[in-house]
C-alpha cells in the first residue's frame, strides 16, 4: 500500500511553480459519489487537493449511528469513514488522479472530520494510507460541543502520536492543519487566530508530526487579513521547531455568507486574491450553496477554477490588497506574540492550553464552552478592521476606545458585515443606483498637498478595484497649488531643498510593478526623479521642494488618469471658507463665492499660519511703528517676504533648527551669492546683495546634521530595547509618565546602537552582533557591557551634552565663541559622514527616527500623564528629538561653516534673547553666556516653524469648524490634570473629529497637522517605499471610510432586520 | 406591568442535542438580556438530561431553544415530551424556533407537530426579532396557561 502523496511536498512544488493550491470542503456519503468527486477535483483546472470530509454521526463517535442510517438509507452529510472502513476508503482514495492525463500524478488526499475525539477517524485513515488530516485540541472542542477542553487535549495527545506514528511506520509524513485560525468562523480578532494556529502547530510538532499547515480564516478587512497572514508566518517561523516543515493555509469566509450569487463569488474571489498577496500556499474554498446544502461535485469544481483563476490574475491586477511586504504586521504579530508567549513556557503544550483558557490567559470571543470564560468582546470597526472591544484577562493592553457593551442588533450587525459587503457591491453592480443619475457621489478633499493626495491615491485604488455604478466626483481643493499645495508648490526657487532622502519619499502606495504608473503602483520621488532628470543625484540626494511639488503633480495626474468610468476629479483652486451640515452631507463655500453640496469632506489643511503669540507680537508691533524695520513671521520661507530684508542690513534670525537653513540660503545662494570647493571645504563667495545674518537660539547651534544616509530605502529597524510590546505593556498598565517610564527604554535603545555600531567598526558583525543580544536581554547595564567588549574608550552617549553642547558654559568674546562653534561643527561634519549605520553617534540618533510609530504607541491618544505630555514631552523631549535627528542634508553644515568664516553670518551665542530697544529704535540680540556688546539689527525673521494651535488658527475654515462645534480642541485629563493641547480632536482610523457633544462628525475626516497634539508627529509630507507605515495605513483607512459612503441599491438597502435576524433565531 | 415585576424573569437557553450552531444562542442571549430577562444559556449540542436537569434547577419563567440544523422537528418534539412528562418541568412554558427542518417554507407542518409535542409556540425562519422578546415576555408572565391560548404561529 503506498498511500496517497505528501501533502507539503505537493504543496513546496506548487508553491515554487508560482501556483495556488486550491482544495475543496468536499465529503458525501456513498463511496462511489466521494471517489468520482475525487476524480473530478483531480481532472479540475487548477492545482488542488481532494478532500474526504466526514458526516456528523462520525465526528461525534457514533459509529453505530453511522451504520444504521447507512444501511436504513438515510441521508449523511459526509464521508463516514470509519463505518466504511479502511479497506473501501483506500480504494475511494485512488480515484484522486487526472485519469485524462497520460502520466499525471495522484493528487494527495486530506481527512477533514470537525473531532474532538479522532483517534478512530486517524486509525482507519492510516490504514487507508492517508496520513493528511486536521483539526486541533482547542479549535476541534471549544466551538461545536461539550466535551471538556482537557478531556479533549487528551484524546488529541492520544490521536495525535498515533497519527505521527502511524505514518511513520509507514513510510510516510503525516500531516495535520490546524483549525485554530477559525475557531467560531466569525468575528474572533486575527491576533487570537494567529496565537490558536500557532500553538496548535506547535501542539502537534511536539508529538511527532513532521509536517504542519496553519490556518487562517478570511476575516472582515482585507488589509487586516494580509496583515495577518503576514504574521501568521512570522511567529510560526519563531515558535514551531526547525525540523518542522510548514506551510500556510487559508479559508475562505467561514461566517454567514453572502445572500447573491454574486456577493458569494466576489468573496471567493476575495480570498483568492487575499491567499496570493498574503503569501498563503493553499486555499479551501467554499461554494455559494455551502450555508444551505451540501454543494455538489461541479459546484465544488467551479468554485476551485474560479479561485484558481482569480488567483493567476491577483499578481497582475491593480488591488486594494497589499502585498505580505508591503503590510505592517507588527501589531498584529507583537499581539499575537504576546498571546503565544503567555501560554507556550516551553514545556508542553497541551496542559499549556488548559491553564491558559482556565485563567482567561486565551479567551474567544462570544464562544459558550464552559471552559472558555468569556470575558472577551469583539467589534468591527468603522474600517472594516476586527478589534478588541474587551480584552478580559488577555495579557494585551486594554482597547484604547472602550464602547461599551456589544449589544444583540450590533452583533448582528457584525454577524452579517462580510455578507451584507459583498451582496451591496454586488448588487451595484448589477442595478442601476437608487439616485438620480444627476446626483453623483461628492467628496470633498480640503487641501491637495501629500496628506491630501495620500488619500486620493488609496481612494482611487479601492475605486479602481470596485469600481462604482453611480457617478462619483471627487473634488480637490488647494488656495494655493492643486496637486501640491502651499509647501511644496512648484514655482518656489529651487534652493529650498527636503529634508528627508529622495530614495526614502515615494507617494504610491506600492511600488512600480513594470506596468504603468498608477494608484497602489508606481515609482518613488527618486525613481522618478532618475527617470526625467539626467542630473539626479541618486537615492540618496535630496530633492529640491519644488522638484517635490512636481512629483506631487504627476501623482495626481496619474491618479486622475487611472480613475473608472464614471469617477471625475475636478480640481479647485480656491480657499474652503465655510463648511456646514445639510442634509446628510455638507454645504462647502470656497472663497471664490462657488458652493458645493459634499457627501463627505476630507480636511487635510495642513501648515497652519496660527495667530502670534504675545512675545511675537510685540516684535511684530514694534517694527510696525517703524518704517525702517521689518518683522517677518514664522512661516513656510518660501513664503517669507525676504526680498523686503535689504542688502547689508543686519538682519536676527530667531530659532536655528531646519527653517534657519531655509532663511540662510535664501538670503545668501537666493541673492546671488556662490559656494566653492577650496580644499576639503566650502568658501562662500558673497555676491554683495546679502544682509548680515545675525542668528541665534536656545542652544546656540545650528541643528546638527543628518548622517549621511546609508540605509537602503525599504529599511526597517527592528528594535531590541523599545518595542511596541514594552509600551503596550505601559499602556495596559495606565497612563505614562514619559521621563520615568519611555526615556529609560529610548536611551537604552539609543546606547545600544551607539556601542554596537562601534564594536561593529572595530571588531566585526558577529561580536556586535552578540553584543546587542546580551544587551537586549539586560538594558540597565548596557555601558558596564560595552566596556567589557572593549570600547571604554568611548564617551559616553549624553543626550543632553549633545543636544545643549554649550550649557553652562561661557565665552571671554564673540571670537573665542565662534572657534568653539566652528569646532563643533567640525565634528558634527564628521560624524556625519561616517554615515547614519557606521557612524555611532549619527546612528544612535537615527533611533530617534526610526523608533517614532513606537514612541507614537505611548503618546497618541493621551498615553502620557498630562503634565508629562506637556513638561517631559513636548516641552523638552520633542525639541531635543529634533535637534538630534530631524537634521538638514550635512551639505548645509559645510555651507554654514563657509558664512560663519565669511562674516555674513554670525551666531549670537547660547541663551539668545532678542529684543526691542525704544531707545536706539532697533532691535537687538545678545547672549547672556557670550561676553560683549549686543548687536543690533534692522529687521527680525522668527524661524521658527509655527506650532498648530486650534484656538489660534486664524483661518476662515478652522475658525467656522471651531464655532459650529465640528471642530474641538483634544484635552488630555487624567484625573484632576488636564492639559488643552490645541490638536483637533479626532476618533481613531478613520479620524472623525470629535464634536462638542462628545460623538464623532462620520462625515467628515481630519489628518495630519491640524491632530499634531491629540497623535504626535503629524507633519509627515510623504510615505516610504516598503512596508505601509502609518501614512499611507491612515490614508487609506479615510479612503476605505469614504467608499463605505457610497450609495447603496434600495434592493441592498431592504434587508430588513427581520429577514436578517430569521437566519440566527 | 414591568413597573410591578419584582424580578428579572428567567429564561433557560438551550438548543437541541444534534445542533454545534452557537451563534443563534450569542445573539439570542444578549437580545433577552437586553430586554431584562436572567438568560441561564445552555450552549450548543445539549443532551435532552442537561436541559431537564436546567430546568429542574433553574425553576426558569421560560425555556426557549433555538435551533438551526434541520434537526429541530425531531430533536425538539423529542425533548419537549420528556419536558412535560416530568411533574417538575411539566408547567414551565417553552418555545422553539429557527430552522426547524430542512426544507425552508415547507416545513409549516412541523409547527402543528410541535405545538402538538408541547411547546406553547413555534417561530420559524421569518420571525421578527423585534417583536419577540415582547411575546416572550408575555408568555413568561401567564405561565402555563398561555399554553393553551390560540398558537402563536409566526
Amino acid at each position: 500500500m503506498s498511500g496517497t502523496p505528501d501533502l507539503q511536498e505537493h504543496v513546496r512544488r506548487a508553491k515554487e511553480a508560482g501556483k495556488l493550491v486550491v482544495q475543496p470542503r468536499m465529503g458525501f456519503a456513498a463511496p462511489e459519489e466521494m471517489a468520482l468527486g475525487l476524480r473530478a477535483v483531480a481532472r479540475a483546472r487548477a492545482t488542488t487537493i481532494g478532500t474526504i470530509t466526514l458526516d456528523s454521526y462520525t465526528r461525534v463517535g457514533d459509529h453505530v449511528g453511522a451504520r444504521r442510517a447507512l444501511g436504513a438509507g438515510h441521508p449523511l452529510n459526509g464521508y463516514p469513514i470509519v463505518a466504511h472502513g479502511a479497506h473501501l476508503t483506500e480504494a475511494v482514495a485512488a480515484y484522486a488522479v487526472d485519469d485524462r492525463t497520460p502520466g499525471a500524478e495522484p493528487i494527495p488526499v486530506q481527512v477533514r472530520h470537525g473531532s474532538a475525539n479522532p483517534r478512530a477517524i486517524f486509525r482507519t485513515a492510516i490504514m487507508a494510507g492517508l496520513t493528511a488530516s486536521e483539526g486541533g485540541p482547542v479549535s476541534y472542542c471549544l466551538p461545536y460541543g461539550r466535551t471538556p477542553l482537557a478531556e479533549s487535549v487528551r484524546n488529541w495527545d492520544a490521536a495525535v502520536v498515533e497519527l505521527a506514528d502511524g505514518a511513520g511506520e509507514r513510510g510516510a509524513r503525516a500531516h495535520l492543519e490546524t483549525f485554530g485560525g477559525c475557531m467560531l468562523g466569525q468575528l474572533c480578532p486575527p491576533s487570537l487566530l494567529i496565537a490558536l494556529s500557532v500553538l496548535e502547530g506547535l501542539f502537534f510538532a511536539q508529538r511527532g508530526i513532521p509536517t504542519v499547515s496553519l490556518s487562517y480564516a478570511q476575516q472582515t478587512n482585507p488589509v487586516q487579513d494580509v496583515e495577518a497572514l503576514a504574521a501568521l508566518r512570522l511567529l510560526a517561523g519563531e515558535v514551531l521547531p526547525s525540523h518542522v516543515d510548514w506551510h500556510v493555509v487559508l479559508y475562505t469566509y467561514m461566517g454567514v455568507f453572502p445572500r447573491t450569487a454574486g456577493g458569494a463569488g466576489r468573496l471567493l474571489d476575495a480570498s483568492a486574491e487575499l491567499a496570493v498577496r498574503g503569501g498563503a500556499e493553499r486555499l479551501i474554498v467554499k461554494t455559494a450553496v455551502e450555508a444551505d446544502r451540501i454543494p455538489t461535485v461541479p459546484e465544488n469544481i467551479a468554485a476551485l477554477e474560479r479561485a484558481a483563476r482569480v488567483a493567476d490574475l491577483a499578481t497582475r491586477t491593480v488591488s486594494a490588497v497589499p502585498w505580505a511586504a508591503d503590510a505592517d504586521c507588527s501589531e498584529l504579530l507583537d499581539e499575537a506574540r504576546a498571546l503565544v508567549a503567555a501560554v507556550a513556557d516551553g514545556g508542553d503544550v497541551g496542559k499549556a492550553l488548559v491553564r491558559a483558557f482556565a485563567a482567561g490567559v486565551l479567551d474567544v470571543p462570544f464562544c459558550l464552552h464552559r471552559d472558555n470564560l468569556g470575558l472577551t468582546r469583539t467589534r468591527i470597526d468603522d474600517d472594516g478592521r476586527l478589534r478588541w472591544a474587551h480584552t478580559g484577562r488577555l495579557p494585551l493592553p486594554a482597547p484604547a476606545r472602550s464602547d461599551g457593551r456589544i449589544g444583540a442588533h450590533r452583533l448582528l450587525s457584525m454577524l452579517r458585515f462580510t455578507a451584507d459587503g459583498h451582496d451591496r457591491a454586488a448588487l451595484r453592480e448589477r442595478t442601476p443606483r437608487a439616485l438620480p443619475a444627476d446626483r453623483p457621489y461628492r467628496v470633498a478633499v480640503v487641501g491637495s498637498g501629500p496628506r491630501g493626495l495620500a488619500v486620493l491615491e488609496r481612494l482611487a485604488a479601492r475605486l479602481i478595484a470596485d469600481p462604482p455604478d453611480g457617478p462619483v466626483e471627487i473634488h480637490l481643493y488647494d488656495p494655493v497649488e492643486v496637486g501640491c499645495g502651499r509647501i511644496w508648490r512648484t514655482d518656489q526657487p529651487p534652493w529650498f531643498l527636503m529634508n528627508t532622502v529622495a530614495g526614502e519619499v515615494t507617494m504610491f502606495s506600492g511600488p512600480p510593478d513594470g506596468g504603468p504608473a498608477r494608484p497602489g503602483a508606481g515609482p518613488s520621488l527618486a525613481q522618478w526623479w532618475q527617470e526625467t532628470d539626467p542630473a539626479c543625484p541618486g537615492p540618496n540626494g535630496y530633492a529640491p521642494r519644488p522638484l517635490y511639488g512636481r512629483y506631487l503633480r504627476f501623482l495626481l495626474d496619474t491618479v486622475e488618469r487611472s480613475l473608472p468610468p464614471r469617477v471625475t476629479l475636478v480640481r479647485r483652486r480656491t480657499e474652503v471658507v465655510d463648511l456646514v451640515p445639510d442634509q446628510g452631507g455638507y454645504l462647502l463655500r470656497a472663497a471664490d463665492g462657488e458652493s458645493l453640496r459634499a457627501d463627505r469632506v476630507v480636511l487635510v489643511t495642513g501648515h497652519p499660519r496660527p495667530s502670534l503669540d504675545s512675545a511675537q507680537q510685540r516684535l511684530a508691533d514694534f517694527a510696525a511703528d517703524r518704517p525702517e524695520l521689518l518683522y517677518i513671521r514664522g512661516d513656510s520661507a518660501s513664503d517669507m517676504p525676504l526680498d523686503r530684508v535689504p542688502a547689508g542690513a543686519k538682519v536676527g534670525v530667531l530659532g536655528l533648527g531646519l527653517s534657519f537653513y531655509d532663511v540662510m540660503v535664501a538670503l545668501t545662494i537666493g541673492r546671488g551669492g556662490r559656494f566653492e570647493e577650496d580644499g576639503g571645504a566650502l568658501r562662500y563667495l558673497p555676491s554683495g546683495a546679502e544682509p548680515v545674518i545675525v542668528a541665534g537660539s536656545r542652544s546656540g547651534v545650528p541643528i546638527p546634521a543628518r548622517g549621511r544616509n546609508q540605509k537602503p530605502s525599504r529599511y526597517a529597524y527592528r528594535p531590541r530595547v523599545f518595542t511596541a510590546d514594552r509600551v503596550r505593556a505601559l499602556r495596559r498598565a495606565g497612563r505614562i509618565d514619559f521621563r520615568a517610564e519611555v526615556l529609560p527604554l529610548l536611551t537604552a535603545e539609543m546606547e545600544l546602537v551607539y556601542y554596537a555600531t562601534e564594536i561593529r567598526g572595530r571588531f566585526g558583525e558577529d561580536v556586535a552582533e552578540r553584543f546587542a543580544a546580551e544587551a537586549a536581554a539586560d538594558p540597565a547595564s548596557i555601558e558596564s557591557l560595552a566596556a567589557h567588549f572593549g570600547v571604554a574608550d568611548l564617551p559616553r552617549l549624553d543626550l543632553d551634552a549633545l543636544s545643549r553642547p554649550f550649557a553652562g558654559r561661557g565665552f571671554a568674546g564673540r571670537e573665542e565663541f565662534t572657534a568653539a562653534l566652528l569646532d563643533l561643527i567640525d565634528d558634527d561634519l564628521r560624524h556625519a559622514e561616517q554615515g547614519n549605520v557606521d557612524g555611532p553617534v549619527k546612528a544612535a540618533c537615527d533611533v530617534l527616527r526610526d523608533t517614532r510609530g513606537v514612541l507614537r504607541l505611548a503618546v497618541d491618544y493621551a498615553g502620557l500623564t498630562p503634565g508629562s505630555h506637556r513638561g517631559d514631552f513636548l516641552s523638552w523631549f520633542t525639541p531635543l528629538a529634533s535637534f538630534l535627528a530631524a537634521g538638514p542634508p550635512l551639505l548645509r553644515l559645510r555651507q554654514t561653516r563657509a558664512l560663519i568664516e565669511s562674516g555674513v553670518l554670525v551666531v549670537v551665542g547660547p541663551s539668545v534673547t532678542f529684543d526691542a530697544d525704544p531707545a536706539s529704535g532697533r532691535f537687538t540680540a545678545v547672549s547672556p553666556q557670550v561676553e560683549g556688546a549686543r548687536i543690533e539689527l534692522d529687521a527680525m525673521i522668527d524661524a521658527r516653524i509655527p506650532a498648530p494651535h486650534l484656538d489660534r488658527d486664524l483661518a476662515p475654515l478652522p475658525s467656522r469648524l471651531r464655532e459650529a462645534g465640528l471642530w474641538t480642541g483634544y484635552v488630555n485629563t487624567h484625573g484632576d490634570e488636564r492639559f488643552e493641547t490645541g490638536g483637533v480632536a479626532v476618533t481613531g482610523a478613520p479620524f472623525h473629529p470629535v464634536r462638542r457633544d462628545g460623538r464623532p462628525e462620520t462625515g467628515l475626516h481630519v489628518l495630519g497637522i491640524p491632530t499634531e497634539h491629540t497623535r504626535w508627529f503629524t507633519q509627515v509630507g510623504s510615505g516610504r517605499p516598503g512596508s505601509w507605515g502609518e501614512f499611507v495605513r491612515d490614508a487609506d483607512a479615510i479612503a476605505a471610510g469614504l467608499m463605505s459612503g457610497l450609495p447603496a441599491t434600495d434592493r441592498a438597502d431592504r434587508a430588513d432586520k427581520a429577514e436578517r435576524a430569521g437566519e440566527l433565531l | 406591568m414591568t413597573a410591578l415585576q419584582e424580578r428579572a424573569r428567567k429564561v433557560v437557553l438551550s438548543t437541541v442535542s444534534s445542533d454545534s450552531h452557537t451563534w443563534n444562542l450569542v445573539f439570542l442571549q444578549l437580545l433577552l438580556e437586553e430586554h431584562g430577562f436572567e438568560v441561564v444559556n445552555l450552549g450548543p449540542c445539549v443532551p435532552d438530561e442537561v436541559l431537564l436537569d436546567a430546568v429542574r434547577e433553574h425553576a426558569p419563567d421560560l425555556v426557549v431553544i433555538s435551533t438551526v440544523n434541520g434537526h429541530g422537528h425531531l430533536d425538539g418534539a423529542r425533548v419537549v415530551r420528556r419536558l412535560r412528562a416530568d411533574p417538575l418541568t411539566c408547567s414551565v412554558p417553552a418555545v422553539i424556533g429557527g430552522k426547524l427542518g430542512i426544507r425552508g417554507a415547507g416545513d409549516r407542518d412541523k409547527v402543528h407537530a410541535l405545538i402538538e409535542a408541547g411547546f406553547d409556540a413555534v417561530y420559524t425562519d421569518s420571525a421578527d426579532a423585534d417583536e419577540l422578546p415582547a411575546q416572550l415576555e408575555l408568555l413568561a408572565a401567564t405561565g402555563t396557561a398561555g399554553r393553551r391560548t390560540p398558537e402563536r404561529v409566526a
